[in-house]
C-alpha cells in the first residue's frame, strides 16, 4: 500500500462542484454504496472553476483518468457556470485527442440528489479505463 | 509552518476500515507537523478542548481535521479555531469518513487513500492564508411562500419574533389543502378551523404583509438582502427580505395517470378527498359495497412515484371507518399493499376499523371496469396469489402526494436542489432537515416529502426559528470567498469582465485593469480559471491549493 502506485489499479481524479456532485458523494457515502479507492475527489466552488491547467497537470502527475463533474445544465447554483465548463472540456477534449488520450477525460452531470448516479459513473469509467490499462492500450 | 493533524476514529465509523494508528504515525515524520493524533471522536467536547490546548501549547498555525465530510461540523470546528485566536480559514477538513471509510471494505486500501486524502489537505493547506469573514447588515424580514399550514406557521411564528413578514400565496385563498379537509385526523377536527384560526390571528398582526393570487417572478441578492418580485393582482411588486421559507407543499396525485383504473369516467370513482367532501350527498343503496383502494400515486415505479406518501394509509382507512358508521350492514373491503398506519395512534386505528368489520385484502388491483350493476375490480390476491374479480357500489382511491407542480421553476429561481422525486432537498438529511444549499433559504412541509398536517406545522416553525437565528442580530458574516485582481499581472484582456455572469468584474478605464465588486461576488471562480495571465484569484480555492492537492493524490508515496 505505502510502496508506490499499484500499476494495476488506475487512479482518477475528479473535480466535483460543491454544490451538486459534492454533495451527491456525501449521499453515497453515508448511504454506504462502494465505489473503487481509486476514485479521489478535489472538491471546487463550481466545476466552472476547474482550469484546463488543473486537468492537464493531473494527467502529467500520472493520473489515469480525470472527470469533471457539475450540476445538470440549467441547475447551476452560478446560474451558468457548467455551461462554460461544457465548452472548456470540449475544447480540452479535442486537444487530448491529438494526443490520443481523449478517453482519459470524461465530463458529467450528477446532482446532488444522484448519489446511486456518481457511482454507477465513476465506478463506470474506472472499470473501463482499469480494463483498458490492463489490456495494455494506453500507457 | 506548525500543523496539527487529528484524526478522528467517528467511533467505530472510520476505524474499523482505516487504521487510524498507521495514519497518524505516517504523518509524524512530516516536516512541520507537530502535532498528529487520533482521538475517538474530534468533534465532542474533550475532542475540542484537545485542539485548542494543540493550539496553544504548540503555536500551531495550520489545522487539519480529517473525520467527517466538510460540510458537516464546519461551523464548530471553526469555532474552537477562532476560541484558541487562530484565523478560522487556516482550518482544512479532510472528509475520511463519507469518502473513504464508508465507501471501500479493504482496511489496506483505505488507510492508502485516507493517507492521500489527508495529505492533499496538508499540502494544499500550507498555502492558505488567514482570511476576514465579512460582516454584512441583514434585513430583519422573511418572505413566506405558500400559505399552506407550514407557511402559515412559519409566518405566524416569525411575525410574533418581531419580524417583518411576507406572506406570498399564488391561490386566492390561504389555507392550501388542509383547508378542504373536513376532519383532520386525529383530533377530528375540521381543516377550515385550524386554518382559520391561524389565518386570523395573522390578519390582525401588523407586521404581516398577506399577498393572496400572487407569483414570484424574479429574484435575486444574497444572503441577508433578497429582492423578490412578486407579481400580484395589483401590478408587480418588489420586496427585500432576509431570507426565504419555501412552503409550497404538495399536489395530489392525478389518478388519470393510471387510466386502467377509469378514474374520471364514472362517479362511482372517486378519491378520499372528494369522498370526504361527498359523503354527506352519496347516493348509495342501503347496504353499500366500497372498495378502498391504497398506494394510488403511492410505492408506484411505473407511475413514477416510488417513494411512500405516509398520510394515505390514515386517509383509507378512514374511508373504511366513516362508510361502517353510517351502513352498519356494509361491505367495504380494503386492498392494500402494506398498512404504514403512521402517525401516533394510527395502529390502534387500523385495529379498530379491522375490528368494525372492514375487510382487507393484500392485493395488486390491475383494472377497474365499469358494469351497470356496480365498478367491477379485477386484481390479484398476492397472498392467495389468485386473480379475483369483484363488484363495488364505490370504489374509493387513496391517493398519494406528488411533488407540487412550481417545485421545478421555484427551484431554479431560488437556486435550490430538487431531489429524484421533484421534491425539494434538504442539506443534510438529518443534522439539517430544513436548510437548503444557499444560505438563508429553508424549506418546509411537504414540499420536502410527503407529510402530515402535524407535521407540516412544526417543520414551518422550526424553519421559521432557523431563519431568526440567522436574522436576529440585524447582522451576519458571510464567508470571504470571493475573487481578487493582481493589479501588476492583469494586462486588462477582460476576458473575466465577460465570463463573469454576477457582473461583478468592472473594468477601469483610466488604470487599464479590472477589479472586483465584492457584493456582487458569488464566488464560483469562473473568472479565475479564464484568466489566462493568473491575474485573478478566487480567495479559499487559489490555483495553488489545488496545484498542490492534485501533486498529493498522483504522489508515489
Amino acid at each position: 500500500m505505502l510502496e508506490g502506485r499499484n500499476a494495476k489499479n488506475p487512479e482518477i481524479i475528479g473535480f466535483a462542484c460543491s454544490y451538486c456532485t459534492f454533495k451527491a458523494s456525501e449521499m453515497a457515502g453515508s448511504l454506504r454504496m462502494k465505489y473503487p479507492d481509486g476514485v479521489k475527489l478535489v472538491q471546487v466552488p463550481c466545476s466552472s472553476r476547474v482550469d484546463p491547467a488543473f486537468v492537464i497537470k493531473a494527467v502529467f502527475e500520472g493520473a489515469d483518468g480525470v472527470f469533471v463533474a457539475g450540476c445538470h445544465p440549467g441547475d447551476c447554483h452560478f446560474i451558468k457556470g457548467n455551461y462554460f465548463t461544457r465548452r472548456k472540456v470540449a475544447a480540452l477534449k479535442e486537444m487530448f485527442d491529438t494526443f490520443s488520450i481523449k478517453d482519459k477525460l470524461h465530463l458529467f452531470w450528477v446532482s446532488a440528489a444522484e448519489g446511486r448516479r456518481f457511482v454507477e459513473k465513476v465506478s463506470g469509467m474506472y472499470n473501463e479505463i482499469k480494463e483498458k490499462k490492463n489490456a495494455g492500450k494506453t500507457n | 509552518m506548525k500543523t496539527g493533524i487529528f484524526i478522528c476514529h467517528c467511533g467505530h465509523n472510520i476505524k474499523h476500515t482505516v487504521d487510524v494508528k498507521k495514519v497518524s504515525e505516517y504523518f509524524k515524520r512530516f516536516p512541520g507537523v507537530v502535532v498528529s493524533d487520533d482521538y475517538p471522536f474530534v468533534c465532542s467536547e474533550p475532542g475540542q478542548d484537545m485542539i485548542q490546548e494543540a493550539i496553544r501549547k504548540h503555536c500551531l498555525d495550520r489545522v487539519i481535521i480529517a473525520s467527517c465530510t466538510p460540510s458537516l461540523h464546519e461551523e464548530l470546528f471553526k469555532d474552537v479555531l477562532k476560541k484558541a485566536d487562530l484565523n478560522p480559514f487556516l482550518l482544512r477538513r479532510v472528509g475520511i469518513r463519507e469518502h473513504c471509510s464508508w465507501v471501500g471494505d479493504d482496511p489496506e486500501l483505505n488507510t492508502g487513500k485516507a493517507i492521500r486524502l489527508i495529505k492533499a489537505g496538508l499540502y494544499a493547506s500550507a498555502h492558505y492564508v488567514p482570511l476576514e469573514e465579512k460582516r454584512v447588515d441583514v434585513v430583519k424580514s422573511g418572505l413566506i411562500v405558500g400559505g399552506g399550514v407550514s407557511g402559515l406557521s412559519a409566518a405566524l411564528f416569525l411575525s410574533k419574533m418581531g419580524m417583518h413578514v411576507y406572506l406570498v400565496e399564488k391561490d386566492a385563498e390561504l389555507g392550501g389543502h388542509v383547508r378542504l379537509l373536513k376532519d383532520v385526523w386525529p383530533a377530528r377536527e375540521d381543516g377550515s378551523a385550524i386554518v382559520s384560526r391561524m389565518v386570523n390571528e395573522l390578519q390582525t398582526r401588523e407586521n404581516v404583509e398577506i399577498f393572496t393570487s400572487t407569483t414570484i417572478t424574479e429574484f435575486e441578492g444574497f444572503f441577508g438582502n433578497y429582492q423578490a418580485t412578486l407579481n400580484t393582482s395589483s401590478g408587480e411588486k418588489k420586496v427585500t427580505a432576509g431570507g426565504v421559507v419555501v412552503a409550497i407543499g404538495f399536489t395530489p396525485f392525478d389518478p388519470r395517470l393510471k387510466p386502467e383504473l377509469n378514474y374520471g369516467n364514472d362517479n362511482r370513482i372517486m378519491t378520499t378527498l372528494e369522498f370526504e367532501s361527498r359523503k354527506d350527498s352519496l347516493a348509495l343503496p342501503e347496504n353499500p359495497r366500497v372498495a378502498v383502494l391504497h398506494c394510488v400515486g403511492s410505492r408506484d415505479e411505473q407511475a413514477g412515484r416510488p417513494y411512500c406518501s405516509r398520510v394515505c394509509c390514515i386517509n383509507a382507512l378512514r374511508v373504511g371507518d366513516a362508510v361502517k358508521d353510517r351502513y352498519k350492514d356494509s361491505y367495504v373491503e380494503s386492498f392494500y399493499m402494506d398498512v404504514r398506519a403512521h402517525p401516533k395512534g394510527g395502529e390502534e386505528f387500523f385495529e379498530d376499523t379491522q375490528e368494525k368489520g372492514v375487510l382487507f385484502t393484500r392485493s395488486n388491483i390491475s383494472e377497474i371496469n365499469l358494469g351497470p350493476g356496480g365498478v367491477i375490480l379485477r386484481g390479484e390476491d398476492t397472498l392467495f396469489g389468485e386473480p379475483f374479480e369483484r363488484e363495488f357500489d364505490l370504489a374509493v382511491f387513496s391517493i398519494g402526494m406528488s411533488p407540487p407542480v412550481d417545485s421545478k421553476r421555484i427551484s431554479s429561481l431560488l437556486k435550490i436542489t430538487l431531489d429524484k422525486d421533484k421534491f425539494f432537498l434538504e442539506a443534510h438529511i438529518k443534522l439539517r432537515p430544513f436548510d437548503t444549499a444557499v444560505k438563508g433559504i429553508f424549506i418546509a412541509g411537504s414540499c420536502s416529502g410527503p407529510k402530515d398536517v402535524e407535521e407540516s406545522i412544526n417543520h414551518g416553525r422550526a424553519s421559521a426559528l432557523k431563519l431568526y437565528g440567522f436574522l436576529n442580530l440585524g447582522y451576519a458574516f458571510v464567508d470571504p470567498f470571493i475573487s481578487w485582481v493582481d493589479p501588476k499581472r492583469c494586462s486588462g484582456c477582460r476576458m473575466c469582465e465577460k465570463a463573469c455572469v454576477a457582473k461583478a468584474i468592472r473594468f477601469d478605464e483610466e488604470k487599464r485593469i479590472v477589479h472586483v465588486e465584492e457584493a456582487a461576488c458569488m464566488g464560483c471562480g469562473l473568472c479565475n480559471s479564464t484568466c489566462p495571465s493568473s491575474a485573478v484569484n478566487l480567495k479559499g480555492h487559489m490555483d495553488s491549493y489545488i496545484d498542490d492537492e492534485i501533486g498529493a493524490l498522483m504522489e508515489v508515496m
